[in-house]
């Protein structure tokens, strides 16, 4: 009986993610677009929640649907309401794009079917559970992530890195909004303490429980989307030359734990033992901090206007 | 522990970081991890020449729970190919940005996008691998849209959304994999891999994602206008590098890892759409009014010999027969890598000097900038393949292999595609001998004329007169006296 | 019953296939940013799947696939604030 209650849920919560998913890319009202996109988000996060995997719901909640919400909520204020389909769309041709997308969903459906009755269920789970123990952190997602593949993790500091430059590189910021009412000025001067100390419990327990740096360095970025919110322009961030240095610092630690750890003739970020958990906590602090630097630097869209551009000037005057 | 491998990656990566918090000093930055770069690459060849290949388990863990980094000869001389393409462009590049913000954006992005072509290439992991290849789409787009143009703005966003796309056909693949297999490491995987629903499916997605990636004929769309519009070292490093990369992938899952899951159907069909690229990129490269237009149709048409190679190399008997189509293909890819980019530096040149890259009013380049243009020369001997460029011997070798094992219908195809490609050279240097004006004074811009000239050389007389040497390179047990048909 | 993982893979491939087919139909950039999201969800969806197959039997899913989506879930999010300057900019240049 809780079995079939179980997979009743199951359906239901299904059933709306492909309606809501369904919903948010049909739509032509890109401003529904958005707001069920962002629905979609905090969904899907129960969905993790449901499938077992709280450290993706909270980076869900926070990033997924938090900051990339933000983003697009911003982005929307540049683009006209409705949007056109583009123009080549035949009777004929939607069909057979509809075809197409049908095939293509029962192929990858009876693949993954096929997959899934193959694997048997274990797969890494074993060694991860085996390992752990010398990892440094008992939380297994943070020990795939911060010590057994490490190196991923290094490379997506860099892939965040490179698309904030990208978005650097492409001018100065969009400008700021207007000084808020007292209400939301009120809430955001109680809300970002919270963001900040959240942020930093975050970071703490990711050790061992879920949490770690993205999604602390995502909490921060978000009391910089509140601060820009709330009038300051700059979003709390420091001058740009600061600015630089927080953007460089997770890679540079990442990077230096582990070419030093090579120097002393370990292996690249292989981690002495006893001291992994310590090494893991300083990456995973100056990650934090460049990750919030670049998140936020990428909802402000630029260097911001008000000071100088000049790569290697200190800035003027805050807000 | 023999942590070699990690270096390639490293070096361009605390450049980028270098570059970013002192951007006074970018220049600096950029040429110092580039030379240091090219010289660990020569380690890591050097390395492969005595071990055949190379395996760094990062973190001391065991390849699959952990993430392996691998060389073999056919990484090890993309790799130095890539290097050193990199540096001769980087070179360029500190005279070719008079911008100090450009200058400023431009390097971090840059040196991030060497760090991501090189980690792609030493990669062992199929999620690794999904990683390098976000890391490399989006620096690729952040540099492509450098010129902040109309039209190069537009290329960018083309090519951002069809990478995305192609990123996550080949992450559903990699799921796929781990589900039925239960590894990501490449090597283990290998040996798991049947001929089975979920192998065909998977490699058939991420094979999908990396061809959209490698721009072959009929998802070449995205291509011309993304290497056209960008900056020219940019248009160089992804028309000779990047596009090369997702390439490079495709031939590891087909050869390394699902060989056995392959019929030679599947091969077939690459290498008709390559067939297509061949002759389609040429012409509409014949039929191009600008130079970096030409240049990258022209791209079109030479990842098309590329996967023409494919049929023809899984046909050949394992051995000697195969040894030698594989050795020919690199040695095709390195030489399109050094002519391409020499190519796209010379056409730079041109157009900052002339104000235009105009083909049709390109009178008088040569008597104005008789460097670049002999530069453009040696780089358009390489790309029709005429000797004594590698790219002769490699499509010779393809022909005598084709004929081998009764795949006939390609040697038109080659041949087309190369007459097509002279006419399109020739059409160039017509105008650039022809009278004119010239392009302004004739001043010595050593430092952006030479770089080109360069690999121009490298591509025409290095790689075809050393064709041995890379042979024995990538394939170590060859025979080297079975190398003339 | 029906195992979840069975339930929610599937739901993935159908996220995946409707995003796809959504971001080939839309023409305007922010639409597309949207469809490619939702692709993106589709596959992180299958990823976690798999990792709960068997969980029933086990003190926690599979870890791995679990990091492998938190990395991915940053990386859609860093493209997407990419691609969204990118269309600023254009817009910018269009109103120039």
């Amino acid at each position: 009986m809780n079995a079939l209650l179980w997979t009743l849920l199951d359906l239901l919560l299904a059933a709306m993610l492909l309606g809501l998913g369904w919903a948010a890319v049909a739509t032509r009202d890109l401003k529904r677009g958005v707001a069920l996109f962002i629905a979609f988000g905090l969904l899907l996060a129960l969905a993790w929640a449901r499938l077992r995997a709280p450290d993706l719901a909270l980076a869900e909640a926070a990033i997924g649907a938090g900051l990339a919400g933000a983003l697009l909520l911003a982005a929307l204020r540049d683009e006209p309401r409705h949007e056109k389909l583009a123009a080549a769309h035949s009777r004929a041709g939607l069909w057979t794009l509809n075809l197409l997308s049908v095939l293509l969903a029962v192929v990858v459906a009876w693949a993954l079917l096929c997959a899934l009755e193959m694997g048997e269920g274990l797969r890494l789970a074993g060694a991860v559970t085996d390992h752990i123990g010398q990892s440094g952190v008992s939380n297994p997602v943070t020990a795939v992530l911060l010590n057994f593949r490490a190196y991923d993790t290094l490379l997506e500091l860099a892939v965040i890195l490179s698309a904030v430059l990208g978005v650097l590189a492409l001018g100065p910021a969009r400008r700021g909004y207007g000084l808020p009412g007292p209400v939301l000025g009120g809430l955001i001067r109680w809300l970002v303490p919270l963001l900040i100390v959240t942020a930093g419990y975050l970071l703490w327990v990711g050790a061992h429980a879920p949490g770690g740096a993205f999604q602390a360095g995502a909490t921060l970025a978000a009391a910089a989307v509140l601060l820009r919110l709330g009038g300051v322009d700059r979003a709390g961030l420091p001058a740009a030359a600061v600015s630089r240095w927080l953007l460089a610092a997770g890679l540079l630690v990442f990077l230096g734990v582990g070419l030093s750890l090579a120097g002393l003739g370990y292996g690249f970020l292989q981690y002495p033992a006893g001291l992994a958990g310590g090494l893991i906590l300083v990456i995973e602090s100056a990650a934090t901090l460049s990750i919030a630097v670049a998140l936020a630097l990428a909802y402000v869209g630029g260097w911001s206007r008000s000071g100088s551009t000049q790569p290697d000037s200190t800035q003027g005057g805050s807000h | 522990m023999n942590n070699l491998l990690i270096w390639p990656v490293a070096l361009p990566l605390i450049g980028s970081l270098l570059a970013l918090v002192w951007p006074r000093r970018a220049d600096w930055a950029g040429i110092g991890a580039s030379v240091a770069a090219l010289a660990v690459a020569g380690l890591v060849a050097a390395d492969v020449m005595r071990h055949d290949s190379l395996e760094l388990a990062i973190g001391g863990w065991t390849p699959g729970l952990g993430i392996a980094l691998r060389a073999d000869g056919l990484s090890a001389a993309l790799l130095l190919m890539s290097s050193l393409v990199a540096l001769a462009t980087a070179i360029y590049a500190t005279n070719y940005f008079t911008d100090a913000h450009k200058r400023a954006d431009f390097w971090p992005l840059w040196l991030l996008l060497i760090t991501a072509l090189h980690a792609l290439l030493l990669s062992g992991d199929l999620f690794n691998i999904y990683v390098t290849l976000e890391l490399l789409g989006l620096a690729a787009v952040a540099l492509a849209a450098l010129g902040r143009t109309r039209a190069a703005l537009q290329a960018a966003v083309r090519y951002l959304t069809v990478g995305l796309l192609g990123s996550l056909a080949f992450l559903t693949g990699v799921g796929l994999v781990y589900a039925a297999y239960g590894t990501l490491d490449m090597s283990t995987l290998a040996g798991q891999v049947r001929a089975e629903p979920a192998a065909w499916v998977a490699l058939a997605l991420m094979t999908s994602g990396l061809l959209i990636k490698s721009a072959l004929f009929p998802m070449h769309f995205w291509l011309p206008s993304a290497h056209a519009n960008a900056p020219a070292p940019v248009s160089a490093a992804l028309s000779a590098l990047v596009v090369k990369a997702a390439f490079y992938l495709v031939l590891r899952l087909w050869l390394d890892v699902f060989d056995v899951a392959l019929g030679p159907a599947a091969a077939g069909m690459l290498g008709v759409l390559g067939a297509f690229a061949v002759i389609w990129g040429s012409w509409k490269a014949f039929r191009a009014e600008r130079l970096k237009l030409l240049a990258a149709y022209s791209t079109v048409a030479q990842i098309g010999y590329l996967f023409v190679f494919l049929p023809v190399l899984l046909a050949s008997a394992p051995g000697a027969a195969r040894d030698l189509v594989f050795g020919a293909l690199v040695l095709f890819a390195l030489t399109h890598g050094f002519a391409k980019s020499a190519f796209f530096l010379g056409a730079g040149v041109v157009l900052q000097r002339a104000g235009h890259d105009r083909i049709a009013e390109l009178g008088g380049t040569a008597r104005a900038l008789p460097v670049t243009t002999f530069g453009l020369a040696l780089a358009g001997i390489a790309l029709i393949g005429l000797p004594p460029s590698g790219t002769f011997l490699a499509k010779w070798q393809l022909m005598a292999s084709a004929i081998e094992v009764g795949q006939w219908l390609w040697i038109p195809v080659i041949a087309a595609g190369s007459l097509l490609a002279g006419a399109y050279v020739f059409r160039v240097l017509g105008h650039a001998f022809g009278p004119g004006e010239g392009v302004g004074p004739a001043l010595a811009w050593a430092r952006q004329e030479l770089p080109a000239l360069l690999l121009a050389v490298v591509a025409t007389a290095v790689l075809g007169l050393g064709a041995v040497h890379v042979w024995s390179f990538v394939v170590p047990g060859l025979a080297i006296g079975g190398i003339q048909p | 019953m029906l195992p979840a993982e069975i339930i929610f893979g599937l739901t993935g491939v159908g996220l995946f296939t409707l995003g796809l087919r959504a971001t080939l139909l839309h023409g305007s950039l922010l639409a597309r940013i949207l469809a490619i999201n939702v692709c993106g969800a589709g596959v992180f969806l299958m990823f976690v799947s798999i990792a709960y197959q068997g969980a029933a039997a086990m003190p926690v899913p599979d870890p791995v696939p679990h990091a492998l989506v938190l990395t991915g879930i940053v990386v859609a999010v860093s493209a997407t604030a990419l691609a969204l300057a990118l269309g600023r900019r254009l817009r910018e240049s269009a109103d120039e």
